[in-house]
């Protein structure tokens, strides 16, 4: 059963992906890192949404991406990495007792946000720096990018979650 | 036959996933060709006129220190222009008149990636064409690469596939400059060979040998050289004369002998 709050979806486009695009290549700190957070429009797309329809919305949006990058094809085929693996990697990382998982801050919590979110980060961000670079080498700095980049994004993504996530009653 | 279907439809979710990461493989690849249709990159009028808003809010917060630049360029060309003039007779007004300068602003631009782009708000409506050459005030920036009808995307400098033949003024030695993808202040100059005497601080400006790029247009000064007991040409290192960082009005270069001059090499290279 899959629930969607087509709200919550429509606010993550705008928060996530439109708001990327000014800020594609001016989020820089140090040198190395990129702040990629527009990432976070494909991973709280539902859980258990249609895997081929998460895949060709996560195409849609990394190629939006793309364009205004000048990278045709390389924010895309990382955005459907993440797509396609996105509720497998949930399910193996945090799971859930409940069938109809909600996919947002409250049901992951902080150490959930690490084990779900940044793996997958990381993984988008290596394709991404991998095909910039066209290939390992000077591979110290590329990792260097990687790493840097991802907990960087992670960062972005993980704070836009928390402050847009629905408040839960507290008892 | 029906297991066979049943089996396409069971990993047709796969199947998906390896189709669209093949369409984005030959998009990845077929934008390394040097031109191509201005559709999927930032000189789309779409995607460039949202860059050209985000500029324009951006860049009413340092119109202060662009009018600063602007002016020190104007007096820089000031001055040339009355170094120029002074009793010199124009000999040949075919050579002098050969060039011809289109003028755009920066609405996007980059130099921290491994390949830099810019984008200009000049197209074809304002005489842009593919691989015309781009230059600011202070040296070389980059080349075109695709061009719409009203914005064009530039490949920087800074792009690890752009070659500048180039040469070292004072030797007049025929180099290479080229990006090695590391300090957007450096770039590496190639093939100088190790019988030549360099210093640092030598100017490298534009050789003149293509139709793309006038001569003496400055690229850097050299910064550092060094030269192993057997190495054939010097490795070197230029500082560039252009601050990528800052870019914000910058001149495309109109070769008005450029069909003459192509077709001409290309005539001699087929033989």
């Amino acid at each position: 059963m899959v629930r969607i709050n087509y709200v919550q979806q429509a606010l993550h486009l705008v928060i996530f992906l439109l708001l990327q695009i000014p800020f594609l290549y001016k989020l820089i700190l140090f040198d190395v890192a990129f702040g990629f957070f527009y990432i976070g429009f494909v991973l709280f797309l539902p859980y258990g949404l249609n895997r081929s329809l998460a895949m060709l919305i996560a195409f849609a949006g990394g190629l939006i991406v793309d364009v205004f990058s000048n990278t045709p094809g390389m924010h895309a085929s990382a955005s459907i990495l993440v797509a396609f693996a996105k509720d497998s990697w949930f399910g193996l990382t945090v799971g859930s007792s409940d069938d109809d998982v909600y996919l947002d801050w409250n049901e992951l919590g902080v150490w959930g946000s690490v084990k779900y979110l940044l793996p997958l980060i990381f993984v988008h961000h290596f394709i991404i720096f991998t095909v910039e670079n066209g290939g390992f080498n000077s591979f110290g700095f590329l990792l260097a990018k990687i790493s840097y980049s991802a907990l960087y994004s992670f960062t972005i993504v993980f704070g836009l979650s928390f402050l847009m996530a629905p408040k839960v009653r507290r008892i | 036959m029906q297991n066979l279907l049943n089996f396409l439809y069971r990993f047709r979710t796969f199947g998906l996933f390896l189709f669209l990461e093949g369409v984005c493989a030959w998009l990845i690849i077929s934008y390394n060709n040097k031109q191509n249709a201005a559709f999927l990159n930032s000189s789309n009028s779409l995607v460039a006129s949202i860059n050209s808003f985000t500029n324009n809010t951006t860049d009413y917060f340092q119109l202060r220190k662009i009018n600063e630049r602007l002016v020190a360029e104007n007096l820089l060309l000031r001055k040339e222009l009355a170094n120029a003039t002074m009793g010199q007779v124009v000999l040949d007004t075919t050579s002098s008149d050969r060039y011809d300068l289109i003028k755009a602003k920066v609405i996007n631009n980059s130099f921290r990636r491994s390949m830099n782009y810019m984008t200009l708000d000049a197209g074809l409506n304002d005489g842009v064409r593919p691989e015309m050459g781009v230059i600011a005030g202070d040296g070389l920036v980059g080349q075109v690469k695709s061009v719409s009808a009203n914005y064009a995307t530039v490949t920087s400098l800074l792009h690890r596939k752009l070659l500048v033949s180039s040469s070292i003024s004072r030797t007049r030695t025929l180099c290479t400059v080229q990006w090695d993808g590391d300090s957007p202040l450096e770039a590496e100059l190639k093939y100088v060979p190790r019988h030549i005497q360099i210093q640092q601080g030598d100017t490298v400006v534009t050789s003149g040998y293509n139709a793309i790029f006038p001569e003496g247009v400055m690229v850097g000064t050299i910064s550092s050289f060094e030269l192993e007991d057997n190495d054939v040409f010097y490795q070197a290192k230029i500082k560039l004369a252009v601050d990528f960082s800052s870019m914000d009005y910058v001149y495309l270069i109109k070769n008005k002998m450029i069909v003459e001059q192509d077709s001409l090499e290309a005539e001699v290279m087929e033989q």
